[in-house]
């Protein structure tokens, strides 16, 4: 009896002054963390396969990048539009650099850039060009498919909203 | 001399029920104590339920709030603020672009033209993904928007994330999510979403397309 009335309140639960506090405070806590700290996103795309699969689920961790700026290598969560729609893509190239993609290898400042994360050949060209100030450049890891129906290119720094956790 | 007495709590308090005033409570904490003044009972010409100090009836109050809250709603059904009547062309723009599957030329020809009366004479459109950018006039941007049209079966325009800020030259400055969806002529679903500037601007009491930029987050 004692079992079931345990079972009983836990799920049935008074509502008492002190259980509506308890609550509240966790409501708080939840929006503070979910909500600014680690927010929860759902991948969408093949973009950064195979690194991130499409439909994989992931937290964004929004200090990462609060007391320092993002690094080459980094996969960064940008900004797309509204508070909702994110990228996510990794850096490559930081501001003042000089990015060219020459027939599918990617040349920071002429030098080629070693990228052991891209399992995919690519065949893109792209003239070289100079990351603003305040930006970096971004691309995806999964560059198979055609230049123009993928999206990377120059993000200013305050879109990129953090990392992913993992 | 004998004064008269006068049996004021009748007539002011019709229903009889007597009140025991104590002005002391009245003028709260820190005024003459309990018991110095003396009680007075009926000379408050407040005194029966239903009715407030200056002699009001509370159901007079009543009517008057409700009164009011009619009034409010009513004005701000019939005298939109400037921030919905802005929010309200996105709207019709988004009627005017989407297309349902078997949509006859009739109400394509309708919509067009509803359409093309949410914008200015000339409208600046940047769209970089597209490589379209000018000033355009009303006529061609119907052109583009029926031409554009056509590539679908089936197309949805929604606008999210508002934030509207009027200029001091009268225009109305609004940063938004523009999220297209649909199904092309070829079978293949398309899911857009793009940030937009737009600037609005107040011609003969409408708010008129002026500027359209979507954004360019990542510049190639």
């Amino acid at each position: 009896m004692a079992v079931n009335k345990g079972i009983r309140q836990f799920f049935f639960p008074s509502l008492t002054p002190a259980f509506l506090i308890r609550a509240g405070c966790i409501a708080f806590v939840a929006y503070l963390v979910f909500g600014h700290l680690l927010a929860p996103f759902r991948i969408k795309g093949h973009s950064m396969e195979p690194t991130y699969q499409n439909g994989e689920f992931n937290f964004c961790w929004r200090f990462r990048y609060l007391f320092s700026k993002p690094k080459r290598g980094d996969v960064v969560v940008i900004r797309f539009t509204g508070q909702r729609i994110t990228l996510l893509k990794r850096v490559v190239a930081l501001e003042k650099e000089e990015v060219e993609f020459r027939n599918g290898r990617l040349l920071i400042n002429g030098k080629e850039l070693d990228e052991p994360y891209i399992h995919y050949p690519y065949n893109w060209s792209l003239s070289a060009r100079q990351v603003e100030p305040n930006s970096v450049y971004v691309v995806g890891d999964n560059r198979s498919g055609p230049m123009q129906n993928h999206f990377f290119g120059q993000a200013s720094l305050p879109r990129i909203l953090g990392g992913p956790l993992w | 001399m004998v004064n008269p007495v006068r049996n004021i709590s009748k007539p002011l308090n019709p229903t009889g029920i007597g009140l025991k005033y104590n002005p002391a409570s009245a003028a709260g904490p820190g005024s003459a104590p309990e018991g110095l003044l003396p009680r007075r009972e009926g000379l408050w010409p407040g005194g029966s339920s239903g009715i407030i100090s200056n002699g009001v009836k509370v159901k007079y109050v009543l009517i008057a709030l409700i009164l009011i809250a009619i009034g409010t709603g009513v004005s701000l059904t019939l005298f939109q603020s400037e921030e919905k009547r802005v929010k309200k062309q996105f709207h019709l723009l988004s009627e005017g672009v989407s297309r349902e599957p078997g949509e006859n030329i009739f109400t394509m020809d309708q919509k067009i033209k509803k359409m093309g009366s949410l914008f200015d004479e000339t409208c600046e459109l940047k769209i970089p993904a597209y490589s379209l950018s000018g000033l355009l006039t009303r006529d061609e941007i119907t052109g583009y928007a029926t031409r554009g049209r056509l590539h679908f079966t089936q197309l949805h325009l929604k606008f999210y994330d508002f934030n509207i800020a009027f200029t001091q030259e009268g225009g109305a400055g609004v940063h938004l999510t523009a999220r297209l969806t649909g199904k092309t002529t070829t079978g293949e679903n398309v899911e857009e979403a793009h940030e937009l500037d737009c600037l609005l601007k107040r011609i003969e009491k409408r708010w008129l397309f002026d500027r359209i930029e979507v954004v360019e987050v990542l510049k190639k």
